[in-house]
């Protein structure tokens, strides 16, 4: 998998990550992927509840203790 | 549901310039358009309080000496606050309503609010409320 961008929204609290997501995947070309990581409580349930409403692809969630990287594919 | 071309639509009234009252709405009208979402914003009554230039909301209450410790925090905790969260919802494309008849009845005249908010009566948020997939009275 490669990936294509990386957003960093560790510290940023909810709305803030998925906010940036949508910004931040619009800028990529379709079917390049997006690599958010994230350490907002609430993003492990937004991220998919995101994708699943956006239409883009989630390839996968890997937790780190409290850090999870989202990889996001442009749909 | 929805305008036809699938995308979701949501609809809140504000009646209130409390503190809370003032970020919950931009807070859910943000991700809504991070969500692909249409998301229209009707301010009345006090909620108009909110769409004037300058204006800072304050916790409720015997609360309200402490509006700038929660400022700080939020700050602290990068959660963002209500002139960020204003800029944001405009720069995602939050469309902002004041009411026709709060304006007459509070004085506030167009050039009173901020850039960008349209001045509308209840038919048309009514319209919008009639065709959104959620409408929530704040």
């Amino acid at each position: 998998m490669e990936v294509k961008k990386t957003l960093d929204t560790r510290g940023m609290a909810c709305p803030m990550p998925i906010v940036k997501a949508k910004k931040a995947i619009e800028e990529l070309n379709p079917g390049e992927v997006l690599e958010v990581i994230a350490d907002d409580p609430g993003a492990k349930e937004d991220f998919p509840a995101w994708c699943e409403q956006t239409g883009h692809i989630l390839l996968e969630i890997k937790e780190e203790g409290d850090v999870i990287r989202v990889y996001i594919k442009h749909k | 549901m929805g305008n036809g071309d699938g995308k979701k639509k949501i609809a809140m009234v504000v009646s209130e310039c409390s503190f809370d009252k003032a970020l919950m709405p931009l807070i859910l009208g943000s991700s809504g358009r991070a969500l692909d979402a249409e998301v229209h914003i009707f301010f009345t009554f006090f909620g108009l309080n909110l769409l004037k230039k300058g204006f800072k909301p304050k916790l409720k209450g015997l609360m309200r000496p402490f509006t700038g410790m929660m400022i700080r925090k939020m700050k602290k905790e990068k959660v963002p606050v209500f002139e960020e969260l204003i800029d944001q919802c405009r720069e995602l494309g939050v469309k902002f309503y004041a009411c026709s008849t709060s304006m007459k009845l509070m004085n506030v005249k167009k050039e009173d609010l901020i850039e960008g908010c349209e001045v509308a009566g209840a038919a048309t948020f009514l319209k919008i409320a009639l065709d959104a997939d959620v409408t929530l009275f704040i």
